[in-house]
């Protein structure tokens, strides 16, 4: 007990305050960056970090609390959140295209559309500041004609009324005073997104560098009150389509890019079953996902069931094969599924270098699919034979004996008393698996990449893809991500998923209880 | 009781013992075919994995050179990095989870039950369902915190820590709830405080589970592949799953003899753990599936 004694009171209290005092330190410190770079998810989810803990920590009511808190964090930022954060992804039309806010897709379009006026006119200028506001002094070199003006308004200059130089440029205006070069450089951002409407023309003067502006025409304008924006040249109108782009009032299915990340309810969800180019490709990897995660258990398990009977009898050597047997377990499966993937090779492969062919194994819809069960087999069978070798030790001998005494031949203990008990205790366990093999995205994205995939044919699912590496695809498909549909396939998933595991629970506790 | 059997059944059992061997050598050869290959071409002086016979061509080192002094392939750095990845998310995950763990099956709260039917579900979801969201999420925690966002092992750890936190604290309460619970109770009735009893008895006690808890993690970081590869992308960040990966992804034929050395390398040390913890391993396993 003086080991006990130690860490009492004052010691554990100090260790204690010292610890916290760090931590609160941290996360203050932490607060005031998020603060300083505007983001509040991150500076609210600190600030009730930060209270949470105090509170825990230094409160005499809270024993539980002290030993959950830690894990319980951790659990809602990188599960909950994320999780919550998949449903409502799935709620929205956000893919390459559709990343940014509004405002951001409206600004972009109306830049994309800035060109250069036909004529190429150029300014002369002078940039400073009038009443507070950034003004420049233009005048361009061919007319002659000179102009103050700033981000609203622009009004021509009458001769007599500026300043002028021997070239003719307006330098000088009353209350205007030039920005001194430290000036302009401080304000680059501002002056560079500075746009000047000039009268008569069609487009804003942008100031190009120090002392010169240019003419620019805009393909769109946008009119914020009838939230549309409208092509100059053509008078086209494009509306605001309420799912993340504007479109050509007369063709909506013409959309203007970008758009910006938006609510569209249950689309992403009916893409799956209306839209053709989804719907294809999604049924078919549902299909083979279930059908290969079933096979795959099947596989596993007979001959992992197999293994253990066998080597449930006094056979010769038993140890020996039993320490092999588990090797692949014991192995880094990350490790063993590219080795196999060499073996599998064309060219240099050691399967076809033991037959001497030039076999194109994960070229083939049907081959990639064995190859992936064989690969599976390899990798999984260990398990099986553990888990089902421990359940007939579990089978009480009585049984077997009664049944013996009765007459009953081994084959026939074997088939009618111990494989429906092993069956039955190895039912959840067989469930978990079959879950696990739903979503074993290593071993299909690692060995196959989900091929062989008409890429040609602009297919993104291929032969051996499964839903879950059908999701990372198209979430992570570099040129064309979609974040709202791989939400929307996690979601069902995670439903499928979901059900089954709590499916297998429920059932486990029910015997459970009978029992 | 052979003794009791007609004769005729004794053959038919010599017969299905020979069927029986014949069967269980399939699998043995199945089971070693890969393995021997990786350690041939480890061993193999040529680079291409061609091996038209069975039997070894010459032998030398030249592979593992590669690994250790190839600037293109910096295979002791990986193996590093994915050293103290797992490390790191074992020791942390045993900490607080055992904590966890510690209070649903010791403590009496309000909220208990509810807590456990969570965390029910909270372990079956697995956290990469949930990957373009992480991405995102740490995407804009990048902009942030850019030691904690996208492209850091601080923040790939924290990720690994709480998506693996359900499956840690349900499976340690599991563990825990075997270990008796006379030794705390008693120490309590020596006047302890829980946390005392926590560090002091119920630590020590439970050391051997949470030793396993902490292999499963570290193999469970050691084979993560998903989160790992699109969250480093520096070369010399990568673990030694996404390294090897893109090195015998780029050109397989020239590759292979250095890829199937630095695989044995990195599998002999998870082997030789696993091989030497597998009674407590296998006895989880079994456990799990007896309880049914």
């Amino acid at each position: 007990m003086k080991r006990l004694s130690w860490f009492t009171g004052i010691h554990a209290l100090i260790a204690k305050i010292i610890v916290m005092a760090l931590l609160d330190a941290l996360m203050v410190s932490m607060f005031f960056t998020a603060y300083h770079k505007k983001s509040t998810p991150i500076e609210l989810a600190i600030g009730i970090i930060f209270l949470l803990l105090n509170y825990v920590y230094f409160s005499k009511r809270t024993m539980p609390m002290k030993f959950l808190t830690p894990g319980i964090i951790l659990m809602v930022l990188f599960i909950l959140v994320p999780v919550v954060y998949t449903v409502a992804m799935s709620f929205f039309n956000f893919q390459t295209g559709n990343l940014g806010t509004k405002q951001g897709a409206i600004t972009s379009i109306l830049q994309d559309g800035l060109t250069p006026d036909s004529n190429n006119t150029q300014y002369d200028m002078t940039i400073g500041s009038l009443d507070g506001k950034t003004t420049v002094l233009l005048t361009n070199p061919a007319t002659k004609i000179s102009y103050v003006g700033n981000a609203q308004t622009s009004t021509v200059l009458a001769p007599g009324t500026f300043t002028v130089a021997k070239n003719g440029d307006a330098v000088g205006y009353p209350q205007f005073t030039p920005y001194t070069a430290d000036q302009f450089a401080n304000l680059g951002d501002q002056i560079s997104a500075l746009k000047v409407p000039i009268p008569g023309e069609n487009g804003f003067a942008e100031p190009q560098t120090e002392n010169s502006a240019a003419l620019f025409t805009e393909e769109y304008s946008y009119d914020s009150q009838k939230d549309q924006l409208t092509n100059t040249q053509t008078g086209q109108v494009y509306t605001n389509n309420g799912n993340g782009n504007f479109a050509l009032s007369t063709d909506k299915a013409k959309l203007l890019y970008p758009g910006w990340k938006s609510y569209n309810g249950f689309s992403n969800y009916l893409h799956l079953f209306d839209d053709a180019a989804v719907r294809g490709p999604f049924i078919g990897v549902f299909i083979w996902t279930i059908c290969f995660s079933f096979i795959t258990v099947l596989m596993m398990f007979a001959v992992g069931l197999m293994l253990a009977i066998i080597l449930d009898r006094k056979i010769g050597l038993k140890r020996f094969y039993r320490s092999i047997l588990i090797l692949p377990y014991a192995i880094p499966s990350l490790m063993s599924i590219l080795v196999w993937k060499g073996m599998f090779q064309t060219q240099f492969g050691a399967i076809n270098g033991l037959f001497g062919t030039h076999i194109d194994f994960l070229d083939s819809t049907w081959m990639a699919r064995g190859v992936v069960l064989i690969v599976n087999l390899w990798l999984g069978f260990p398990y099986f034979y553990l888990i089902s070798s421990g359940a007939l030790q579990s089978v009480p001998a009585e049984l077997s004996e009664a049944a013996s005494i009765d007459g009953a031949s081994p084959f026939q203990i074997l088939r009618q008393i111990k494989l429906p008990l092993v069956l039955q205790i190895l039912s959840p366990l067989l469930i978990a698996s079959f879950a696990f093999n739903f979503n074993n995205f290593n071993l299909i994205y690692l060995l196959t990449g989900g091929g062989p995939a008409n890429v040609l044919a602009g297919k993104t699912a291929g032969a051996t893809d499964i839903l879950i590496t059908y999701t990372y695809k198209t979430a992570f498909n570099g040129t064309t991500s979609n974040f709202g549909l791989a939400s929307a396939i996690s979601m069902v998933i995670f439903f499928i998923i979901g059900g089954l595991s709590l499916w297998s629970i429920r059932r486990a506790n029910v015997l459970d209880n009978n029992s | 009781m052979s003794t009791l059997k007609p004769t005729v059944t004794k053959k038919r059992i010599n017969k299905g013992n020979i069927l029986s061997h014949a069967f269980v050598w399939v699998f043995i050869l199945f089971t070693l075919f890969p393995i021997y290959i990786v350690i041939e071409s480890s061993f193999n002086n040529g680079g291409a994995l061609s091996t038209n016979s069975l039997i070894p061509s010459g032998w030398s080192w030249i592979n593992f050179k590669t690994l250790f002094h190839d600037p293109s392939v910096p295979f002791m750095r990986w193996m590093f990095n994915s050293i103290v990845l797992a490390s790191a998310n074992a020791i942390i995950s045993v900490f607080i989870g055992g904590a966890a763990a510690f209070a649903f099956s010791r403590m009496k709260f309000r909220g208990r039950k509810t807590g456990l039917q969570a965390l029910l579900l909270v372990q079956v979801f697995p956290s990469f369902l949930a990957i373009a969201a992480i991405y995102v999420m740490m995407d804009s925690v990048y902009s942030v915190f850019p030691k904690l966002g996208i492209g850091s092992m601080g923040g790939l750890l924290l990720i690994y820590l709480g998506g693996s936190m359900g499956v840690n604290i349900w499976l340690l309460r599991g563990y825990i709830n075997t270990i008796p619970m006379e030794l705390d109770e008693a120490a309590r009735i020596d006047g302890a405080s829980t946390s005392q009893v926590y560090w002091l008895i119920f630590f020590p006690l439970a050391a051997p589970v949470l030793a396993v808890t902490a292999l499963l993690a570290f193999i469970g970081t050691f084979n993560e592949f998903i989160l790992a590869s699109l969250f480093l992308t520096n070369v010399d960040q990568r673990t030694v799953a996404v390294g090897l990966e893109s090195f015998i992804g780029a050109a397989l034929g020239q590759n292979w003899g250095p890829f199937a050395a630095g695989s044995l390398l990195a599998s002999i040390p998870l082997v030789i753990l696993f091989l030497s913890l597998q009674r407590f391993i296998i006895g989880g396993l079994t456990q799990g599936a007896t309880k049914g």
